[in-house]
């Protein structure tokens, strides 16, 4: 049978609360008016009505299907309108779409997750649904950097991973302030620190193109294969169809054939890194 | 291959008994040069066959430059395209692949696909440009339209390539099977000698895969050469009849409007943030042959280039990307 769904037309969601995060990001939860889930490391499409849409990843989990909580970095024309909004008004969201973490493949495993800056909005939904198996996982480890300690989002989140079995959860700061009294260094300094069974672990790394790039060098460099490392790929997903050409990252299209990849699927491919 | 055929005046008329019912669009040569266009009963005559190639990539029947998405489709009147070069028919396999796959069918797209008779029509001759044979496309088309339209000695050919081919030529009167073996031989001997002009005008081209792997190997002297005559303009990607990419546009209502976009203009792969791989204007020059030759081949088994040589008329800088490959083979 034919599918006639109009693959463009948005659900409308009713944007009820925003959180704020740090002076530049925000979490946004909106509530979609028709039945919508996700899995988790899967993006959607979330339009500001007449301005414009773009692509994230939600943060909240992925067993809750009622709302949807998406963090935003006010870094661009459409998330600069998005920063205005406040809670009543009407949002649009397509998806979701792509290729999230294989959350199975982890099973029986050391997960460890280096992430940084807004990059903690989709590791958080991942954190939740880990939280939710983690009868199934050996252990989870997050390390995490951000710019500064005010850049620093979800703070509650690591006190609270800390305080879960078999969770740990560490931060650092490029540059500190005089409250802070923890790590100094980017994100790949904390891997140092911690204690793991590398041949029996996979690594997750989703932040900023610079940090994804020299984390996986220190990961490899620490003796993970190119198939135990999950890159979150960050391009410009306009259409999230595989069709409007804007995520083209030499064969793949980042929308459909991830975001979520292993470093082995892409490694062949120069344009990785640009 | 099953043959039809009809004397050239009772092809005119059934033309005008057709417009009746369908929207028709046919090559016809104007002042410019030869394009489609709409045509009106008075046009009939001045419908050009076998001649190549219309200016207007067969695309833009399929994707319109600009489209609200959007809004409730209006079922449009059947139509026919008479007079389409292989070239463009073996260009919208590409098309195909991307806005009918199963997961993310556009359905736009599919309306048209569906609503459309297509034409098509053997070259007899060939332009300055043409060299689809390099990448072992034929000038004439044996599959993928629905019908291919040949006019020679008076009488109008149809070769049947579909079944929504066969079923439409049922349907026309005074149509017959073609008996004349001498009529078939001259099809077949023009075919030959356009053929012979296609390989002779491009001695020496690399073949599709060939020139893949020349451009993996480019280095980046040979882009930063031939982009500092690139402005950017996109004429290249909008003349394509491969070349689709395009951007949503929202408007009030969440409304999408869906419009042409190309990767030869500045910020195409922008990200929030302001990261940019395409910045530099080499580079976006680059993507558009790693694009064609090299990306596309992984992923679709339809060619992303099929030598129609638009992008070489097109190009106001006068780049020829034909030059580029031979220099690359050297």
């Amino acid at each position: 049978m034919q599918d006639n769904r109009n693959i463009y037309t948005p659900i409308r969601a009713r944007l009820t609360d925003v959180i704020e995060e740090s002076p530049s990001i925000k979490t946004f939860v909106v509530v979609p008016e028709d039945k919508f889930s996700f899995k988790t490391g899967q993006f959607i499409e979330l339009s500001v009505d007449g301005v414009g849409e773009a692509p994230f990843t939600p943060s909240s989990s992925p067993l809750i299907t009622e709302k949807l909580e998406v963090t935003v970095m006010k870094t661009g024309y459409v998330t600069e309108y998005m920063h205005m909004l406040k809670p009543g008004v009407l949002m649009g969201i397509r998806g979701p779409y792509g290729r999230g973490y294989p959350v199975e493949a982890f099973f029986g495993k050391e997960v460890l997750i280096l992430g940084g800056g807004c990059g903690l909005a989709p590791i958080r939904s991942l954190l939740y649904t880990l939280e939710s198996i983690k009868d199934k996982l050996v252990k989870v480890i997050l390390c995490y950097g951000s710019k500064t300690p005010a850049d620093c989002i979800y703070k509650p989140l690591f006190d609270r991973l800390n305080s879960i079995e078999k969770f740990e959860a560490y931060r650092t700061v490029d540059k500190a302030d005089e409250d802070w009294d923890g790590s100094v260094g980017v994100a790949t300094t904390l891997l140092n620190k911690i204690k793991i069974n590398i041949k029996n672990s996979v690594a997750v790394v989703c932040g900023p193109p610079i940090m994804m790039k020299f984390g996986t060098i220190r990961l490899l460099e620490m003796g993970y294969k190119d198939d135990q490392i999950y890159l979150s790929m960050e391009k410009n997903m306009s259409c999230g169809l595989g069709k409007c050409g804007h995520c083209m990252m030499g064969e793949f299209f980042v929308c459909r054939d991830g975001p979520v990849f292993t470093y082995d699927e892409i490694k062949h491919n120069p344009e990785i890194w640009k | 291959m099953q043959y039809k055929c009809i004397p050239k005046e009772e092809w005119d008329k059934t033309i005008e008994r057709l417009l009746l019912s369908y929207t028709i669009f046919a090559s016809v040569e104007n002042e410019y040069g030869l394009d489609y266009e709409l045509i009106k009963p008075r046009d009939i005559l001045k419908i050009s066959y076998n001649k190549p190639k219309p200016a207007t990539p067969l695309k833009s029947f399929f994707l319109p430059v600009k489209e609200n998405v959007t809004l409730e489709r209006i079922d449009e009147k059947p139509r026919i395209i008479l007079g389409i070069p292989n070239c463009d028919i073996e260009g919208l396999g590409l098309l195909d692949e991307i806005y009918l796959d199963i997961e993310f069918n556009d359905v736009f797209y599919r309306n048209r696909r569906e609503n459309t008779i297509l034409i098509a029509s053997d070259c007899f001759g060939i332009q300055e440009n043409c060299h689809c044979l390099s990448y072992n496309i034929k000038p004439y088309s044996e599959t993928n339209a629905d019908l291919a339209v040949i006019n020679l000695n008076g009488i109008i050919v149809l070769r049947i390539l579909s079944a929504k081919g066969e079923d439409f030529v049922k349907k026309i009167p005074m149509m017959q099977s073609l008996e004349d073996k001498n009529l078939v031989s001259a099809i077949e001997k023009e075919q030959h000698a356009t053929e012979t002009l296609l390989m002779t005008s491009n001695v020496g081209l690399p073949d599709y895969k060939n020139t893949g792997e020349l451009i993996i190997k480019a280095k980046e002297n040979i882009w930063e050469k031939y982009a500092a005559h690139c402005v950017s303009c996109g004429a290249c990607t909008t003349i394509c009849p491969t070349c689709t990419c395009f951007l949503l546009i929202d408007k009030p209502g969440l409304e999408k409007v869906k419009q042409l976009d190309a990767c030869q203009y500045p910020g195409f792969e922008r990200v929030a943030g302001g990261e940019d791989a395409l910045f530099e204007l080499h580079n976006r020059f680059r993507n558009r042959y790693m694009c064609k030759y090299v990306w596309k081949p992984e992923k679709f088994s339809s060619l992303a280039c099929t030598g129609c040589g638009r992008c070489i008329d097109a190009c106001i800088g006068k780049i020829n990307k034909n030059e580029i490959f031979m220099e690359l083979v050297k």
